[in-house]
C-alpha cells in the first residue's frame, strides 16, 4: 500500500512538472538533502525511557521514480554514532531514516552502510515546490545508553549522505 | 525481646542545570551525484545516583549481655566521572534520631555505620542528617545489574546497655532513611 501511495505521489509530481513545462531530463542522476536542523536533546532527565528527536527533511533525487539511498556516519571512532564529552566519555545514539515526512520511527541505519530502496516525492531540488519535506531523520538515545554514560554535556556531528539509485 | 527495624530507601538526584545551547550549525547538502548534510547533536546527562538492594533489619531475641549488630550489602550507583557520592541517614525518632520505639516505652537508640565497599561489618559512623562525603562507588550500572553485585555496606547496631533498657517481649520498630547524592 505504501509503495502504491509513493508511486502515485511520484507520478503525480511528474505529471505536474510536465504540465507546467518545468521538467527537463537530467544529464545525470543527482540528489540533494537539505532542511536539516541540529538535534538538541537537552537534559536527559528520564533514564527510564528512550529519548527521541525526529525531524522532517527534504530528500530529493533524480533517480528512477525518485529512488535514492542514504548513508549516515557519526563523529565517533570509526564513524560510530556516539557523542563525546571532550574528556573521553561517550554517549551512544541510534539513527533511523524514513522516506516519508513526519515520522517518529524508521529503519535503523548502520554507520557507513547505505540504506537502499528509498524514494522521494520531491518535485524540485530543495522541495521548493510541492511538499516542503519528504523524509524523516530520527535520532534516538536509548535509556540504557543514558545509564551507562558519565554525567556531563555531550556533542557530536552526524553526517548524512544522499545518493540517487 | 524482639526488635524490628525497617529500612526505607531514598535515592536522590542532583540535576545538572546546564543545557547545551548552540547556534544552528546544520549544513545543507547541495545538488550533486551525492549530497552531504550534517547536523550537530547535543545532549546533557545530569548527575544521578541510586541506592538499591536494601533489606529490612530484624533483631530477634537479641541477647542483652552483648551488643547486637546487623550488616548488609547494598548497591550505590553514581554516574559522575569519579562515581562519587555522599550519604545522609536519618531515623524516625525525634529530629531524625536513630531510635526504635514501642508505644509508650522509652525509645531505644541504635547506631548506623556506612562503608563504601561491600562485605564489611563496620564502617564510618553516621550522624543523623549529616552527609558522609567523599565516597566512591564501584557500581557500573544502576541496581548493580551488571558488574559488581553490591558496592557498599550498611551496619546497624544496638549497644548492650541499650538492649538492657528494652522491655522483654515488646516489639520496637523504626525507619532508617538513607539519602544518596552524587558528587
Amino acid at each position: 500500500m505504501k509503495r502504491f501511495q509513493r508511486l502515485t505521489r511520484i507520478l503525480g509530481a511528474a505529471a505536474l512538472l510536465l504540465i507546467g513545462g518545468a521538467a527537463a531530463a537530467p544529464a545525470s542522476a543527482q540528489a540533494r538533502i537539505n532542511k536539516l536542523s541540529d538535534v538538541a536533546f537537552g537534559t536527559l532527565s528520564n533514564f527510564a525511557t528512550d529519548s527521541v528527536q525526529a525531524q522532517s527533511v527534504c530528500a530529493y533525487s533524480l533517480g528512477l521514480l525518485g529512488a535514492y539511498h542514504v548513508t549516515a556516519s557519526g563523529s565517533g571512532t570509526g564513524g560510530a554514532f556516539t557523542l563525546g564529552n571532550g574528556a573521553g566519555a561517550t554517549l551512544a545514539y541510534e539513527v533511523q531514516w524514513n522516506d516519508s515526512a513526519g515520522q517518529s520511527s524508521g529503519t535503523a541505519l548502520t554507520s557507513g552502510s547505505a540504506l537502499t530502496g528509498q524514494y522521494s516525492g520531491a518535485l524540485l531540488s530543495g522541495c521548493t515546490l510541492g511538499a516542503a519535506t519528504t523524509a524523516s531523520l530520527i535520532v534516538v538515545i536509548r535509556a540504557t545508553a543514558m545509564t551507562t554514560a558519565t554525567a556531563g554535556s555531550y556533542s557530536g556531528v552526524l553526517t548524512i549522505i544522499l545518493a540517487p539509485n | 525481646m524482639r526488635i524490628v527495624s525497617s529500612l526505607a530507601l531514598l535515592g536522590s538526584a542532583a540535576v545538572a542545570s546546564f543545557c547545551a545551547a548552540s547556534a544552528d550549525a546544520a549544513t545543507q547538502g547541495s545538488l550533486g551525484a551525492t549530497s552531504t548534510g550534517t547536523v550537530t547533536i547535543t545532549a546533557t546527562v545530569p548527575n544521578r545516583a541510586q541506592i538499591t538492594g536494601l533489606s529490612d533489619i530484624s533483631f530477634t531475641n537479641a541477647d542483652p549481655s552483648t551488643s547486637a549488630s546487623s550488616a548488609q550489602n547494598s548497591c550505590v550507583w553514581s554516574n559522575t566521572a569519579t562515581r562519587g557520592y555522599s550519604i545522609t541517614a536519618s531515623g524516625s525518632g525525634t529530629a531524625g534520631a536513630f531510635t526504635l520505639t514501642s508505644g509508650a516505652l522509652a525509645p531505644v537508640p541504635y547506631s548506623v555505620q556506612w562503608a563504601a565497599t561491600s562485605g564489611q561489618t563496620s564502617g564510618t559512623a553516621l550522624a543523623t542528617g549529616t552527609a558522609l562525603t567523599g565516597l566512591t562507588s564501584t557500581a557500573t550500572r544502576p541496581t548493580c545489574s551488571s558488574g559488581p553485585a553490591t558496592s557498599s555496606s550498611l551496619v546497624v547496631s544496638i549497644a548492650a546497655t541499650d538492649l538492657q533498657d528494652m522491655v522483654a517481649s515488646a516489639s520496637y520498630t523504626g525507619t532508617l532513611t538513607l539519602l544518596v547524592t552524587p558528587q
